[in-house]
């Protein structure tokens, strides 16, 4: 697509968003953003074998931001008619206090924090940013690889012919396990049409697929029943979703099923914990991931405010936030504030290298955005969020962390968690998982707790396995806002956390 | 019809609600949809707006000002049913919009149970909307200034000395208000009409204290009302639950008896009333299905519905199909009453519909006699204080951290972070505990429940205790 067509779907121009972000700016304020969003969401739903189930929901209008120093001014408007976009400019501008004009504008992208800000008026552009001739934007750079291409996108679909698939799912899981006695399956995409302008001239545009099957299943046996889950999301168009896809997600939701009904809770108490390659890196993301968004360290309240540069793990250990793998339900070509995706390691080594930025928080700490600058809509201003948040690969072989467990508890999968900003403090239930007796998984284990705190358990990592998995499920970060995101983990020992049991 | 961005403008005053131009168009969508090829319809059109400042460190950090419209239409075609929206509410463009839905729903299976409610079921006393008074008209004149005033009240950064061993690393607090408006109609001549306003405020503060720890505390206050929300008390009452923290640790495990402040009560209640959905009954995915009619929990439990509640949140005279709400109990001494069915799990189950969920459900005050040893209590006068003298011994919890429980067998196991007390005082703040069980054994031991739910929240679930709960820390 070119930028004829994103002017297209917004019905605006280059010139009428420049008139809004001057309305923007008319208070004064040091920046403003324009985020224009189309979304078309399509869900079939199957239950009682059939696909009887089904909506579509179209989402469109423009957000516009003001920024005055770090205060933040918002307002939205489902038009994209210039008389409306003009009154919401005016409303995000009164965060500017009337003051008029300043004869500043925010560091982009100069690492040089607060006084880059003298760094760009260097360059000779006015406060505003309007008619910048450097900045171009990035709809004329090009990408030099798009994370998402798709054959044909989501809103042009037949979706008729999604209804098969659906259907074998469904018989497959049935014919896989006789003990189930309901199957759900739920195919939900959408296609975002993104076009960002700025006071500096950038305008940006995107186009960001999004599909997920999820299957549910309950399970009867002698008077107990249990119930599978299993998910599959990318950022792929149809052409990705495939009779193997569908095959694999029927064998995961029954996969494990006999260990489940005869899983018990386990006698809890400090033990050490090995976390199973994949699924179980949502602990990363909540127990630590949070605490490394640059909005929490910038007010001061993440345990890990003010350490950059320290050693917060063992060497060997290194974290990264990833907007740029193909396909991945974090992927990002630009986040929601214009910024390029990127990968950015919050951790290197073993010591606190970067926290994830959005622009306000890059200027205050006088770095360059990282490209974490996010929205779930055109409702909400970007804050900074996680992409595809993982721990890299170490060289310790799988099977050995397992071997060295005396006693302790396998986790398969979490199914969520929550953490305290502040004091680090996180609790995490366990959906599968085995005891590990004398360094072999033997019993199977469910419906616990490990509970403890970030940095500690960062501390505590003593192995990290050589096999990094990035699940391929439908996780979603709600923070404030819902964005999708990824997680993944090599297989990891934690020496020592609080497993709740009986 | 009136500009939304005009509304925008005005940061809310003057909000006329849905004009009679949109009802007019809701009503067209509905007839177009059956004249082209829709058996039946049900549409709905929503608005709102909501004003918000948020304050860091005292000072105004985000100001933002919104406003909503969307078209919601349920199509039943050839027996299919599809649900559809959109926020682009423009002549021509919805017609399209409604074609293209209706083709949309021609693709799926039959499904015979889809259907709109029985017209006796309707709720006709829905007119103007504001019968639940819910709806503050003060809101019209709330002025942009009036909502910056009202935030700058509730901060307190800078103006609390330093004793206590700890420092304010940062206060956080916004204050919100809000108004949404939602008429709905259908092609059996369903109309009804719900508005409401509300106004919150809320506030976190993260502490440090001498030893360098950091510990964070958080209050709010809600209502639709405007003068029924206590702005100055969140940020005070946020840096005693921060401060109260200090020092906390884990304790050793074992079977405790559990109190839950009313400010996180309802994380225990919502599985509860969550199993008696029919949609977790059909798709036998409850751990209380088969239920109904059975004595399961104590015979001081009743769980009532009190969607007539004029002025409290929550209160409503229709559901989300137009079924009138009713004044009903769920649980009552014990006994499951009820499930929560819509007209589409009435017919897959074969029960008769009720309603489509839970409106303000209300738990009767009570404490056991085993708790009571003897004495009389008054039910209005049962609260926290009350219910941990009566107690004797054991953890409050005031927060969860984490957990989750099985929605097939109740299985359960949380975080939780409270107090430890003793002779009905508070002892020791207690941090890094599990709590784990089921949920049907837990409300079996559910020993007292308090007449103290929070004002402004939906679900009055008031301070509970739970007998020999499991512990582990």
């Amino acid at each position: 697509m070119n930028q004829e067509d994103f002017f297209n779907i917004f019905r605006t121009d280059r010139a009428q968003m420049e008139q809004a972000v001057s309305a923007g700016l008319s208070s004064g304020g040091d920046w403003c953003d324009l985020y224009f969003e189309y979304t078309i969401y399509n869900d079939l739903l199957l239950k009682d074998g059939e696909v009887n189930d089904g909506s579509y929901n179209e989402d469109f209008g423009v957000g516009i931001r003001v920024l005055d120093g770090e205060k933040t001014g918002y307002a939205y408007s489902e038009s994209t008619g210039l008389k409306d976009m003009l009154a919401a400019a005016r409303a995000a501008s009164s965060i500017a206090g009337g003051r008029g004009r300043q004869e500043r504008i925010p560091a982009i992208e100069t690492g040089r924090g607060r006084t880059g800000r003298s760094s760009v008026m260097e360059k000779g552009i006015r406060p505003d940013g309007i008619g910048n001739p450097e900045a171009g934007g990035y709809m004329d750079k090009r990408l030099h690889q798009d994370l998402y291409p798709v054959v044909r996108t989501w809103d042009k679909e037949d979706h008729g012919k999604f209804l098969p698939l659906l259907k074998r799912i469904d018989a497959s899981v049935r014919s896989k396990d006789g003990s189930v006695v309901k199957v759900m399956v739920h195919l939900a995409d959408y296609q975002s049409y993104i076009m960002m302008f700025n006071s500096m001239g950038e305008l940006t545009a995107d186009s960001r697929p999004m599909c997920s099957i999820t299957v549910t299943a309950v399970f009867s046996r002698n008077g107990k029943t249990e119930n599978g889950t299993a998910s599959w999301s990318h950022r792929f168009g149809a052409d990705m979703i495939s009779e193997e896809v569908a095959d694999r997600l029927a064998c995961k939701v029954v996969e494990g099923m006999d260990a489940r009904f005869d899983a018990r809770r386990p006698k809890g108490g400090e033990m050490p914990v090995v976390m199973g390659a994949g699924a179980s890196g949502i602990l990363l993301h909540e127990a630590m991931g949070h605490a490394f968004e640059a909005d929490f360290n910038r007010k001061g309240q993440s345990i890990f405010s003010g350490k950059i540069g320290r050693r917060i793990c063992s060497p060997g250990i290194s974290i990264a936030d990833d907007g740029t793998l193909p396909g991945n339900r974090g992927a990002l070509n630009f986040d929601d504030e214009g910024v390029p995706g990127q990968k950015t390691y919050m951790v290197e080594d073993g010591i606190l290298s970067s926290y994830l930025h959005d622009r306000i928080s890059a200027s205050f700490f006088g770095v360059s955005p990282t490209g974490n600058g996010r929205r779930e809509s055109f409702r909400f201003n970007p804050i900074p969020r996680m992409r595809s948040t993982y721990m890299e690969s170490g060289d310790a072989d799988p099977d050995d962390i397992i071997a060295s467990v005396r006693h302790g508890i396998y986790v398969d999968e979490f199914s969520n968690g929550q953490v305290r900003i502040g004091e680090g403090d996180f609790t995490f239930y366990v959906k599968s998982g085995y005891l590990i007796e004398n360094g072999r998984l033997t019993a199977p284990v469910k419906d616990i707790n490990v509970i403890g705190n970030g940095p500690e358990a960062l501390s505590r990592i003593t192995a990290v396995g050589n096999d990094l998995r990035i699940d391929e499920g439908t996780w979603t970060c709600g923070k404030e806002q819902n964005v999708p995101v990824s997680v993944g983990i090599p297989t990891v020992l934690v020496s020592s956390l609080v497993v709740g049991g009986e | 019809m009136k500009d939304l961005q005009e509304i925008l403008m005005d940061g809310g005053r003057g909000f006329s609600g849905i004009t009679p131009e949109e009802i007019s168009a809701a009503r067209h969508c509905m007839e177009f949809a059956i004249s082209s090829g829709a058996s039946q319809a049900r549409v709905s059109v929503s608005k709102n707006v909501l004003n918000s400042v948020q304050l860091l460190n005292g000072e105004v950090d985000k100001v933002s000002r919104n406003a909503d419209r969307s078209l919601y239409m349920h199509l039943f075609v050839d027996g299919r049913y599809g649900t559809y929206s959109t926020n682009r509410f423009c002549a021509g463009g919805t017609e399209a919009f409604i074609l293209k839905a209706i083709e949309r729903t021609r693709l799926l299976a039959p499904d015979n149970c889809r259907k709109l409610p029985d017209p006796s079921r309707y709720a006709r006393n829905a007119i103007t909307g504001r019968e639940p008074g819910l709806y503050d008209c003060s809101y019209e004149g709330i002025s942009p200034e009036d909502r910056i005033s009202a935030a700058l009240s509730g901060a307190i950064f800078g103006k609390t000395g330093k004793d206590g061993g700890y420092g304010i690393i940062s206060e956080e607090c916004e204050y919100s208000d809000s108004i949404d408006d939602c008429y709905m109609t259908d092609s059996q001549g369903f109309e009804g009409r719900h508005t409401e306003t509300s106004f919150s405020f809320w506030s976190e503060l993260t502490i440090r204290d001498n030893k360098g720890d950091r510990y964070s505390g958080y209050w709010w206050t809600a209502s639709p009302h405007r003068d029924r929300i206590r702005i100055r008390e969140c940020s005070p009452a946020a840096l005693s639950e921060a401060a109260a923290q200090i020092g906390a640790a884990r304790r050793e495990g074992g079977r405790f008896t559990m109190v839950v402040d009313s400010r996180c009560s309802s994380r225990l209640a919502a599985p509860l009333l969550n199993a008696l959905n029919g949609s977790a009954i059909q798709q036998k995915n409850s751990f209380l299905e088969g239920s109904a009619g059975q004595k399961i929990f104590p015979d001081e439990l009743t769980i009532s519905d009190r969607p007539w509640r004029k002025g409290q949140a929550g209160a409503r005279l229709f559901d989300t199909e137009g079924a009138a709400t009713a004044e009903t109990d769920i649980i009552r001494n014990g006994r499951v009453e009820m499930y929560f069915i819509n007209t589409y799990y009435s017919g897959m189950l074969g029960i008769p519909p009720t309603v489509d969920g839970p409106s303000i459900p209300v738990i009767r005050p009570f404490i056991s006699r085993s708790l009571a040893g003897g004495l009389e209590y008054e039910e209005n006068d049962i609260n926290l204080q009350t219910i941990l003298e009566a107690a004797g011994e054991g953890i409050l919890v005031t927060g969860f951290n984490g957990g989750n429980y099985n929605r097939a067998t109740g299985y359960f196991s949380y975080g939780v972070e409270g107090f430890f007390f003793k002779n009905g005082k508070i002892a020791a703040p207690v941090k890094e505990m599990l709590i784990t069980g089921d949920m049907v054994s837990l409300w079996k031991s559910v020993i007292a429940a308090g007449a103290d739910a929070r004002e402004g929240t939906r679900w009055q679930i008031p301070t509970l205790a739970f007998g020999n709960v499991d512990f582990s820390g």
